[in-house]
């Protein structure tokens, strides 16, 4: 991306704790009742299938949609993990709001940033800046995450486009302000016939564009499910987003970003969830105790805070990766979208069995779990389907065996320095294919030969765990130089695809041990404490299919501890505590 | 032996051979039904797939070629010409 020509105007935007600081002040208290954007609020607006308006004028207020802008072109994108923890404080709140307000354009946003032209792009800042909406249109009901199957057409007529076909299921696609949508812009088969078109709306002819109804949903009511049809809609040429037939990709670059940011807010769903749960087994008085004294349940919220942990810090290193190893995150981005939804549905439905029939009630104190519940759903399968991630990672199984795993190398520590700075974002550098190159997995063997020398329990497990995850890659190595070429696509078999949930795993193992070598080295508060990276490692050897394996109790005490304190000083239960300030979800100091 | 199956000879000895069983394997068809001239995506050959074949031609040939190099030629014939060409570029460098 070319940024010489605007460096200048744009003053740098406010720091990630003022802008959160700020936000959190808009949001309000979630607990009060009378608060227009409380936790009432937000649940009677999804009882009625609506946005939350005064939620939606409020993230108007804080100009949300900056955040989607790179800096170069006015807006406060500077880091990917910043706008990561702006919008876990939005989906914590509402999920809708995170989804309908922010998301999708951010989503449209990044296809422009990735390859429009200068005009496009600032076309694109100012609509956003201005408050905004660009819907992102790919998908068709026909085809679903079959993308290149694509029936919609943009064809050349008379210097102009002709736009013809259905988009559907796609969000805010009415009262967007403009969209970008994926169309086939060559009728030839292959892999160059696509392409993302920028079309503000003031540009489509009213009598050639006509909108679907409203698809309802289970969860994310309030979102704005649509859709749209045209018939010989005339379009400017001019407005393909890079050269025509450069669509897909176009998609498979911009979808690294979008994959790994986008399942990475979703864990402020959890959050949410996990506080909700706290605050009911500590309230709830059975067999003369608190919920929270009996073993089993203290067990299971235990085991969700660590894999939840573990499923952020691969999030995070994800998405430093952006930053730092542009050349590999076409794997990574796979990896994260696959391993992180299923983590976060998991840890969704074990809270759910703690919080018995609290979780089924539409009202009372612990009321909107119902609704995080259902809104975390499309994590699954929204935005790629977690099979179709898989199916992407297939390929790169026999290269990573010949390659990678052969050549051994280690990613830069600065990967695993959650917070920490990080080079620009240079949306150009991401590549296409990672084609068999990726250091993260190989980082574990090299991390674990410097271990620094440490006693207890927990030390010991990691060792002990970190060594099964090496060998494990060494094994993969030699069944994925053995994979027959007939089962790196859709077809394969079953066994194929457990061999990309077995290097996943690896891949999350070694994310989680270097993140807490890193710390330890540097000193960092709770990072480096080796219980939390035990625990994870220890949880994720659980063998596939079978429920993952209750910690060991010195393991379980020390987390249920850390657990606790997070609860009392609202520092949240992802891997950075979140400063006291910045606790939407209510003021810690009410529960018991 | 090679070139059986296709219209023009290539500079690689045995290239033509080696692309198109490569290609059959995976989609798990016979070679002599992969014809020079069609597009393979129309056989089944997917886009994400396709990036991978550069590594595989980059690791036999220790010729560097665009990921890209299948979407581009998508055929056996235009395939082998790209791949050609960048062995004789490499040749000449
Ligand atoms: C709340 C919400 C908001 C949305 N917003 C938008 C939007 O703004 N813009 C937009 O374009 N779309 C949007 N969508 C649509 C969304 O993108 C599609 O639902 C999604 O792409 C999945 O398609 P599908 O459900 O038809 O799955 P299908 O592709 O039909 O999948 C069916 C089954 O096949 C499997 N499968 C699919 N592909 C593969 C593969 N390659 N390999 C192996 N197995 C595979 C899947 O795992 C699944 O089990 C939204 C959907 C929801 C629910």
């Amino acid at each position: 991306m070319t940024t010489a020509h605007v460096t200048a105007a744009a003053p740098a935007p406010a720091s990630l704790p003022a802008r959160l600081d700020a936000l959190a002040a808009v949001l309000g208290d979630a607990d009060d009742p009378a608060n227009p954007l409380g936790d009432r609020a937000v649940l009677d607006a999804d009882e009625r299938g609506e946005m939350l308006t005064a939620g939606e004028e409020a993230l108007h207020a804080f100009g949300l949609n900056a955040e989607f802008v790179p800096a170069y072109l006015g807006g406060r994108l500077t880091r990917l993990d910043h706008l990561v923890d702006v919008m876990r404080a939005v989906y914590r709140r509402d999920p809708c709001l995170g989804l309908g307000y922010g998301a999708s354009s951010f989503i449209a946003g990044v296809n422009v940033w990735t390859a429009g032209d200068d005009t496009q792009r600032r076309a694109a800042a100012a609509l956003l800046g201005a408050g905004g909406r660009i819907a992102v249109a790919y998908h068709e009901l026909a085809h679903g995450n079959d993308m290149t199957r694509t029936e919609f057409t943009a064809l050349p007529a008379g210097g102009r486009l002709l736009l013809d076909g259905r988009k559907e299921v796609i969000t805010n696609v009415r009262r967007a302000d403009a969209l970008v949508l994926f169309a086939r812009t060559s009728t030839a088969p292959g892999s160059r016939s696509h392409s993302q078109l920028y079309a503000e709306k003031t540009d489509l002819a009213a009598d050639r564009t006509a909108y679907l109804p409203r698809y309802r949903t289970t969860g994310m009511r309030g979102v704005q499910l649509g859709g749209v049809r045209f018939d010989a809609c005339p379009l400017p040429a001019g407005s393909v987003l890079g050269a025509p037939g450069r669509g897909l990709e176009t998609a498979l670059r911009s979808f690294q970003i979008t994959r790994t940011t986008l399942v990475s807010m979703s864990a402020g769903i959890v959050d949410s969830a996990l506080e909700t749960t706290l605050r009911h087994v500590r309230a709830r008085r059975l067999y003369g105790r608190t919920a929270a004294d009996l073993p089993h349940v203290r067990s299971v919220v235990t085991g969700v805070f660590s894999d939840l942990l573990a499923a952020d810090c691969f999030a995070t290193v994800g998405t430093r990766a952006l930053h730092l190893l542009p050349a590999e995150t076409a794997i990574h981005a796979q990896a994260v979208k696959f391993f992180v939804s299923q983590a976060l549905l998991d840890a969704m439905n074990r809270l759910s069995g703690v919080l018995g029939a609290a979780f089924y009630l539409r009202e009372g104190p612990a009321a909107r779990f119902q609704k995080l519940l259902r809104d975390i759903q499309p994590v699954g399968f929204g935005h790629a389907a977690r099979a179709a991630c898989q199916v992407s990672l297939l390929p790169q199984l026999p290269l990573l065996a010949r390659r990678a795993w052969r050549e051994g190398h280690a990613a830069p520590s600065a990967l695993f320095a959650p917070g920490e700075e990080l080079p620009p974002l240079d949306f150009g550098a991401l590549a296409l294919s990672a084609a068999g190159r990726e250091s993260l997995g190989t980082s574990l063997a090299a991390g674990l030969a410097a271990m620094p020398d440490g006693q207890g329990p927990a030390y010991r497990l990691l060792r002990r765990y970190g060594e099964h995850f090496v060998r494990e890659l060494t094994r993969l190595g030699e069944d994925c130089a053995a994979l027959d070429p007939a089962e790196l696509s859709v077809t394969a078999s079953p066994y194929a695809y457990d061999l990309t949930s077995r290097y996943v795993g690896v891949l999350v193992a070694a994310s989680c041990f270097e993140t807490w070598r890193r710390a330890r080295h540097s000193g960092t508060p709770f990072l480096s404490d080796p219980h939390w990276a035990a625990a994870a490692l220890y949880r994720l050897s659980t063998p596939r299919g079978a429920p993952p394996r209750t910690l060991p109790a010195p393991l379980e005490d020390a987390l249920w501890e850390r657990l606790s304190e997070r609860h009392r000083t609202g520092g949240g239960y992802l891997l950075l505590p979140r400063s006291p300030h910045h606790h939407p979800v209510g003021t810690p100091g009410r529960q018991q | 032996m090679d070139d059986l199956t296709g219209t023009e000879t290539t500079r690689t000895p045995g290239l033509r051979d080696w692309l198109v069983a490569r290609i059959a394997e995976h989609l798990r068809m016979s070679p002599a039904d992969v014809a020079a001239d069609v597009p393979l995506s129309t056989y089944g050959l997917d886009s994400v797939y396709a990036l991978t074949v550069a590594a595989d031609i980059e690791d036999r040939l220790g010729v560097t070629v665009d990921p890209t190099v299948l979407w581009d030629n998508p055929t056996v014939d235009a395939l082998c010409r790209a791949v050609d060409e960048a062995v004789a570029g490499a040749a000449a460098r």
